[in-house]
């Protein structure tokens, strides 16, 4: 099979969907990051004569039963959320096409053990190793980080190295390489970046799965801690009162939602303005 | 044709399953059964002497059973063991006193060194053996000697003798209420010691047990849904009438909305705990009696008077004043009462007068004296409690919230208890969050366990260190076997010395039961002493 | 032995050894005291030095790892701290719901993920193909744990219309005792013509199944819907176009059948996706499987239980994964060369 894709030309920013989806990106990430102006109260604000009282003029989405006011969280939640993101991401993506970048350039011997390495950890389920990983480490936002970048990093190595050992055949690089030019300094002027467009691509993918895995953890407790606002924690925390108090879970439910929808929307489109053959996981 | 691999990783991966568990080899799942409940009682017509033949359902939150053995069992297994074991006495919440159980009637001597116990004549255990004194030492010196679980209730007993076959005398070490301790929940509990140790390994995986209560196993299937169903013991003393249920079963429902739709729906009679908001929906739902009782347990802020900035004792004081009690109440919606002391409320040494309040100036006062607050730099505390219990979160939100007021950061960590408990040991905190109940109706343990001063930490987890009140502790065993008057004003000045002096601890509240039961359930008595038992031979259905 | 084999023995063995390093640190560097966790609350130290010694835990390290690897080989996966049985048996136990749970989930997402992939493809870029896109990205995005409590609460409380909890019920047992053959209630059902039990247990599987499915029937509508209009631009459909086959019929009597393969393919690695992902399923449903015993281990920090659901579900993973490689490679000689 050949996983060489495409990608020389940049994608069409008029697809709908991408643009659709950048479009709710930038407002969440807006939301998130301004969220100390935007938020009535501080999301650490308790108020326990009001507890668990539902959505009304004062609270839009209700409070929590510390009485604590479940918009603000929700949108201080962001920014856990992103951050996780942003940090998973940067993390796995850098760990993952320095590797992969290295192997396909290589070739070799370097390039069986690190693709081998790679295949041990994709034959793994990845859910179940950071699940593991985390009840290991202590509950944190960093373990979360920690325990989804370490199943992440694989994916990246394995796409950067067959564009990259692409790229080493072509013409300009063997020029380059028979005009002396050190290794590092062909890996770090032609090969990487040449090899990052297919990458940026599975990041938008990627992040929509990332909010969603990190959530999936701290709703076991294996994540965020009280009081951080965080919104798997808060779905978890509200958990026995959904029949009876439904606005303690069903806001930061739908926010998980959105944020990974938006994700996904956006690497859809971008994908598909690329090539409308699915890389699936 | 990559296509093939995966539909074949599909198959290998299926076929790998169905090998796993393909060794049923046609066994019938449930043999013995999984009840239904009683529905309504007996039909219109009928007498109320029509045999019973509905079972009643318990629903559990946890596992029903970790440990068979009456000796060392120290868990949620006493909800079933109570039915199938008894001691010599049992304790009556409302009279605060033991009552007879297997004893008939008992006597103290030698200030409070010397018991003796007279026992119920005819009783049989489920083997068929007579209880008699004989093996009612043998029962109790197998307990002491197994060391296990709560057998440390027998600690003061010296020796035992048995004058003739229905008299059990104990001589102490040092004074203790026997009388109060042969109540216990667990570790007390009278069996045919000599079956057991024939047949250990049957005892030991619910085939077979050896008390003389009124049920018997019937039958007992670790983790399925129906863990275990119990039947009537046709021999028992007391006897049996057509209307008390002959059959129980319990049915683990770990989630309490579940279980809040299962009674609602007459599948189970009976949920241990509900929470506030399902609570109040039980009370206004038809069919569904709402049961609320207050506890024994109460919640325990320990500070680190040992190390760390709550060494100083302003300090401590300060975080006493900063916790939000009224407010933590409020938020509990019922799920918890105010506490005033160490003891709660039914149980000898129980004070008022010490009810606390939040006052966030006198908090900040106190904390500028030592050196922090608003104006000095921003004071880190650490504090560790029980990963998911909500009410101990509850409070641990609240007391973050205020005490980001007065400057001071607290860090707080939900840990599984073995992990926290282990923390806590070496000290490694600075607020420390617990429950701590009894295991026998007595406030004793609170003090003795939790305050009295150890070289070795166990319960000790403010690290209180104080001779004059380790030897007041010292005197309380003699003081409630001897003058109860005296013993009730020691264990108040202690606890004024613990909580007012000291500030070693706060105690924010006493917790309450909310339970739900089905409305045609006559008889049911909500006991302290013996948490979340249900004692099934006092039961009737309504009707 | 030829060169592949090796290659592909070696490395399911690194995976392995991976797999077992792994689950040892699990089982040994838990916070808190492992004595503790199997002694009790109020253990003395006299209780917790007998436990030390009686699980080895006052050995070195490396000692510890030879006694484990010994001990699973032979079949010891240790006891569960929590249900204080061995772990495998509690496996046995709980494994056959949990397929049962996922067999289902796969069933209904290939019932809806397929046909309205199909809609999507005939009417590309226009209002089907447009919603079905939306919905299917919907479906990916969804946090499992919310759907699930959602649709309990809806579904299973509010309107009453399935059960909210279990796998059956209860008191089925009793009245209509079901003979097990393969473990896996519905099947067993089935076969022994249980119907009592069986409809109760469909009717139990609705909800969680379909929590299960929403993953990956998102998934599958998508591949679908991208391969077959990748085949619908091949030059055989460029030739049954001009033979005057109506477009539908293209899709569905030439273009579906290949189209079909990316997703069998799909269908293998959804099946270890959805394993995990229906623990959180499971959990809200108290099915009582896989899903169901790791997350109560993980809340009573059980670590031999979630060392041993670990150990399972990746060795059933690797396993497969090794035969399907060497069966192919007998198939089809071409792909030992890679």
């Amino acid at each position: 099979m050949s996983a060489m894709p495409r990608v020389a030309r940049l994608p069409r920013v008029t697809d709908r969907f991408a643009l659709a989806g950048a479009v709710l990106i930038t407002l969440i990430a807006l939301a998130a990051v301004l969220a100390p102006w935007l938020a009535p109260h501080p999301p650490g604000e308790v108020d326990p004569l009001n507890a668990l009282s539902p959505p009304d003029g004062e609270h839009w989405f209700g409070t929590d039963a510390a009485g604590r006011d479940v918009f603000s969280r929700v949108l201080h939640g962001g920014q856990t959320s992103l951050l996780i993101a942003v940090a998973v991401l940067a993390v796995s993506a850098t760990a993952g096409v320095l590797l992969g970048v290295v192997a396909g350039y290589a070739g070799g011997w370097v390039r069986d053990v690190i693709m081998r390495i790679t295949d041990v950890f994709l034959a793994f389920p990845a859910l179940l190793l950071s699940v593991a990983l985390a009840v290991v480490l202590e509950p944190s936002v960093t373990t979360v980080i920690v325990a989804i970048a370490v199943t992440w990093w694989p994916w990246y190595a394995r796409l950067s190295a067959a564009t990259a050992a692409s790229i080493a055949t072509r013409p300009y690089v063997d020029a380059a390489r028979c005009l002396g030019v050190p290794a590092i300094m062909i890996i770090l002027r032609h090969v990487l970046p040449n090899s990052l467009t297919p990458v940026l691509v599975q990041l938008s993918l990627d992040a929509g799965g990332v909010i969603l895995t990190a959530a999936a953890l701290s709703y076991l407790g294996l994540g965020a801690q009280d009081p951080t606002a965080e919104w798997g924690l808060m779905v978890e925390q509200g958990q026995t009162l959904f029949t009876t108090n439904w606005w303690v879970v069903t806001f930061p439910g739908l926010a998980i939602l959105l944020t990974a929808f938006a994700f996904n929307v956006l690497g859809e489109g971008l994908r598909d303005a690329l090539d409308p053959r699915r890389i699936v996981k | 044709m990559r296509w093939h691999k995966r539909l074949l990783v599909a198959g290998v991966a299926g076929v790998v399953a169905l090998a796993a568990s393909a060794c049923a080899g046609g066994q019938v799942r449930g043999a013995g059964g999984s009840p239904r409940p009683s529905t309504g009682g007996t039909p219109a017509g009928q007498t109320a002497t029509q045999d019973n033949e509905a079972t009643f359902v318990y629903a559990p939150n946890l596992d029903v059973v970790t440990d068979w053995d009456p000796a060392t069992s120290y868990s949620n297994e006493i909800i079933a063991l109570s039915n199938i074991y008894e001691g010599l006495t049992r304790y009556n919440a409302a009279t605060k006193e033991a009552e007879p159980r297997l004893a008939t009637e008992w006597s103290s001597a030698d200030g409070g060194k010397e018991w003796t116990f007279k026992l119920r004549q005819g009783v049989k255990f489920h083997t068929g053996a007579p209880l008699d004194a004989e093996a009612a030492k043998k029962a109790i010196e197998r307990t002491m000697k197994s060391n296990g679980g709560a057998a440390y209730i027998w600690g003061a007993v010296d020796k035992i003798e048995t004058p003739d076959d229905a008299t059990l005398k104990f001589t102490l070490k040092y004074a203790s209420p026997m009388d109060l301790i042969a109540s216990s929940g667990y570790a007390a509990y009278l069996y045919d010691a000599e079956a057991l140790e024939k047949n250990e390994d049957d005892v030991k995986n619910g085939k077979l047990d050896v008390g003389t209560g009124p049920y018997t196993i019937d039958s007992w299937r670790k983790g399925q849904e129906t863990e275990l169903t119990l039947k009537a013991f046709e021999d028992y003393w007391g006897g049996w009438r057509p209307e008390q249920y002959k059959k129980v079963a319990f049915r683990v429902t770990p989630e309490i909305t579940t279980a809040w739709q299962l009674v609602q729906r007459g599948e189970v009679n009976f949920v241990q705990r509900l929470n506030p908001q399902l609570f109040q929906q039980a009370g206004m739902t038809e069919g569904v009696q709402a049961k609320q009782a207050p506890s024994f347990q109460n919640l325990l802020v320990l500070f680190n008077t040992a190390e760390g900035p709550a060494k100083d004792v302003r300090v401590r004081q300060a975080l006493q004043h900063a916790i939000d009690y009224d407010g933590l109440v409020a938020a509990l919606k019922g799920a918890g009462q105010k506490a005033g002391g160490l003891v709660p409320p039914g149980l000898l040494g129980h004070t008022t007068g010490l009810e606390p309040k939040q006052d966030l100036d006198k908090a900040r006062a106190l904390l500028q004296e030592a050196g922090y607050g608003p104006d000095n730099p921003e004071l880190k505390l650490t504090l560790t409690y029980a990963q998911g219990d909500e009410d101990q979160k509850l409070l641990v939100t609240l007391l973050t919230a205020a005490l980001k007021q007065v400057n001071v950061t607290l860090q707080a960590r939900a840990m599984p208890w073995n992990a926290q408990w282990d923390r806590g040991k070496k000290g490694d905190q600075d607020i420390f969050v617990m429950y701590w109940f009894p295991d026998y109706a007595d406030p004793f343990s609170w003090f003795f366990n939790v305050f009295r001063s150890a070289e070795d930490v166990q319960f000790n987890l403010s690290y209180l260190k104080d001779g004059a009140i380790d030897e007041a502790i010292d005197k309380l065993p003699e003081l409630a076997a001897t003058d109860p008057l005296a013993a009730d004003q020691a264990y108040a000045d202690l606890q004024k010395k613990i909580i007012q002096e000291k500030a070693a601890v706060a105690v924010p509240y006493v917790q309450t039961y909310q339970r739900a039961l089905t409305a045609d359930v006559l008889g049911y008595v909500d006991n302290p002493a013996y948490p979340n038992v249900v004692f099934f031979y006092d039961l009737k259905p309504a009707g | 032995m030829p060169r592949h084999l090796i290659l592909r023995l070696g490395q399911a063995f690194l995976v392995m050894v991976g797999v077992v390093a792994l689950t040892f640190v699990i089982t040994r560097m838990v916070p808190g005291d492992p004595a503790v966790a199997y002694a009790g609350p109020r253990a003395t130290p006299e209780q917790l030095a007998e436990v030390r010694e009686r699980f080895g835990l006052d050995e070195p390290l490396w000692v510890q790892l030879a006694v484990y690897v010994r001990d699973l080989a032979t079949g010891d996966w240790q006891t569960s701290l929590h249900t204080r049985r061995p772990v495998l048996e509690d496996l046995y136990h709980a494994f056959p719901a949990s397929l049962e749970l996922v067999g289902a989930g796969l069933v209904i997402a290939i019932a809806v993920g397929v046909p309205v992939g199909v809609l999507a493809a005939r009417f590309r870029g226009r209002f089907p193909d447009f919603s079905v896109r939306l919905t299917s990205m919907l479906a990916v995005s969804l946090p499992v744990f919310w759907l699930a409590l959602a649709l309990q609460t809806v579904f299973g409380s509010t309107l009453g219309w399935f059960p909210v909890a279990g796998e059956y019920d209860g008191s089925l047992d009793t009245t209509s005792p079901l003979t097990l053959w393969t473990n896996i209630t519905v099947v067993d059902a089935l076969i022994t013509g249980n119907w009592p039990i069986l409809t109760s247990t469909l009717a139990h599987l609705a909800l969680p199944a379909l929590v299960v499915a929403a993953y990956p029937a998102g998934v599958i509508a998508q591949l679908v819907r991208a391969t077959l209009i990748e085949e619908a631009s091949q030059d055989h459909a460029r030739l049954e176009r001009a033979l005057g086959f109506r477009e539908t019929t293209i899709l569905t009597r030439f273009a579906l059948r290949p189209a079909l393969n990316p997703v069998l393919s799909l269908i293998a690695l959804v099946f270890a996706y959805a394993i995990v992902n229906g623990f959180l399923v499971e959990a809200v449903f108290n099915w009582p499987g896989l899903g169901r015993y790791a997350v109560s281990a993980i809340s009573h920090s059980d670590t031999p239980a979630v060392a041993g659901v670990t150990l399972l579900v990746a060795l059933m993973y690797v396993f497969a994964n090794l035969v399907v490689d060497l069966l192919q490679g007998v198939i089809d000689p071409r792909t030992r060369a890679r």
